[in-house]
């Protein structure tokens, strides 16, 4: 397979990691070298030609093929047959609903949170248990770093540059989380969005940071939908745009037990989730000073229901569930979910 | 032992079309277009800016456009607008 990427010839295996931090190649930490043999492995693995068009960014004009992307996959770590999971999750950000030029340049600083579901979970070795947004687990670690790599190395959103987050976040090293499907008895993530049960999906959402919604003396659904609408509605993060909520294994029973499905938890989550208008005026989240009717006005969180995605994933103790805001303060950046075609299920030993 | 490693780095495309417009020269009898940006304030730095060249120009025309979003490009057919229907855009972002 010809590769069409300029080489550069170093000294040794060293002196190859030195020249990718010395290029600005990096995301700050060292990367694995990318020969011409381990990228066409990857490729392979991918079924993909060198040359096969993955995704495309209009306002910078970039044009990002299968082998710029194996590149970047190897210098993060990935394994070959992780390709599958990445090239879905790069075609998602393309979707025009996901606005990857503002999502990756803007102040706000989101990173691409991507959730993985189906039995390539499993295949592939994903951490959806205790720590899941932590170290350890190769697959999460490295297809999240690759994801932050392309944008780096082939969108051109090099920090300072073109990517101008006022601050950003730690999840713009890695934000590669599986759902935790065995301990969900409602439907997984995927699903609802649409893919057929029992497939393979990746979903992308350009995200701020999780923030904690700990309840652990709550014993009842109704404690625990009190903490997630008041984690919701908190002022820093309000917004209409979408919603991410990672509920803990314990979190989820005892809604279940409680007789709570996920269509009625939305439902109550956007009706409790709300400020006033005057709230809003006061924390300078809307301009103007407050007027009569302000105090009385409400405002939700999300444009309905629909706009929080549930997900279940951590540890089996804990009451610590998540939440995730859009990055985006409207409908200007949705999650997309693209299911990983099968011919994709990387068939290679590990 | 050498080794050869690959550059990760894609750049952009070359453009289609790289020609710059005709120069107007002064804005006498010309319409200007003003496309605000879609961020905070944007719209205020634009009316400055017509108000300026308003008291020094006999503008014909003004066409004001606002962009529903910052995060997204413009609409091409606001673009064919501004291109069909004014001599000199000007835009700003503000925020």
């Amino acid at each position: 397979m010809t590769l069409a990427a300029a080489e550069v010839e170093v000294a040794g295996w060293v002196e190859a990691i030195e020249t990718y931090c010395e290029r600005g190649w990096t995301d700050g930490l060292p990367v694995v070298p990318a020969t011409p043999e381990a990228v066409r492995r990857f490729l392979e693995a991918a079924g993909r030609a060198a040359t096969d068009v993955v995704l495309t960014e209009t306002t910078r004009r970039r044009t990002i093929t299968a082998e710029k992307i194996a590149i970047n996959a190897v210098l993060a770590g990935c394994l070959p047959e992780y390709m599958p999971v990445l090239l879905a999750a790069l075609e998602a950000m393309a979707d025009p609903t996901f606005t990857l030029h503002g999502a990756i340049t803007s102040t706000g600083g989101s990173a691409t949170l991507v959730v993985v579901n189906g039995p390539i979970r499993r295949r592939l070795g994903f951490n959806a248990g205790g720590n899941v947004f932590g170290p350890g687990w190769r697959a999460n670690a490295t297809i999240g770093r690759a994801i932050r790599l392309v944008t780096l190395n082939c969108l051109g959103a090099m920090p300072g540059l073109l990517d101008r987050s006022t601050q950003g976040h730690p999840g713009k090293y890695t934000y590669c989380i599986a759902e935790l499907e065995e301990a969900n008895p409602w439907e997984p993530l995927h699903v609802t969005r649409g893919c057929r049960p029992g497939s393979s999906a990746v979903t992308v959402f350009a995200a701020e940071g999780p923030h904690n919604v700990l309840s652990h003396y709550g014993e009842t659904a109704e404690e625990i939908i009190v903490a997630l609408a008041d984690t919701m509605a908190c002022l820093g993060s309000f917004s209409p745009g979408e919603s991410f909520l990672v509920l803990a294994p314990e979190h989820v029973a005892i809604l279940v037990r409680d007789g709570w499905t996920k269509p009625r938890l939305r439902e109550s989550l956007h009706a409790r989730a709300r400020r006033t208008r005057a709230d809003l005026k006061r924390g300078g989240k809307l301009a103007g000073a407050v007027e009569a009717g302000d105090e009385t006005t409400w405002v939700h969180r999300g444009h309905g229901p629909e706009d929080i995605h549930v997900v279940v994933a951590g540890g089996g103790a804990g009451g610590h569930s998540a939440f995730i805001p859009s990055w985006s303060r409207d409908r200007n950046s949705l999650a997309v979910t693209r299911e990983i075609p099968d011919s994709h299920r990387g068939s290679h030993p590990r | 032992m050498t080794l050869k490693i690959l550059d990760p780095t894609v750049s952009a495309d070359a453009a289609e079309d790289t020609a710059v417009a005709k120069r107007v020269g002064d804005l006498d009898g010309k319409v200007l277009g003003l496309l605000h940006n879609g961020k905070v304030n944007g719209d205020h730095l634009l009316e400055l800016v017509r108000q300026r060249l308003a008291s020094r120009y006999g503008l014909r025309d003004v066409v004001v456009v606002h962009k529903p979003s910052a995060s997204r490009t413009a609409d091409p057919a606001v673009l064919d607008r501004l291109a069909r229907e004014c001599d000199a855009v000007v835009t700003a972002i503000g925020d």
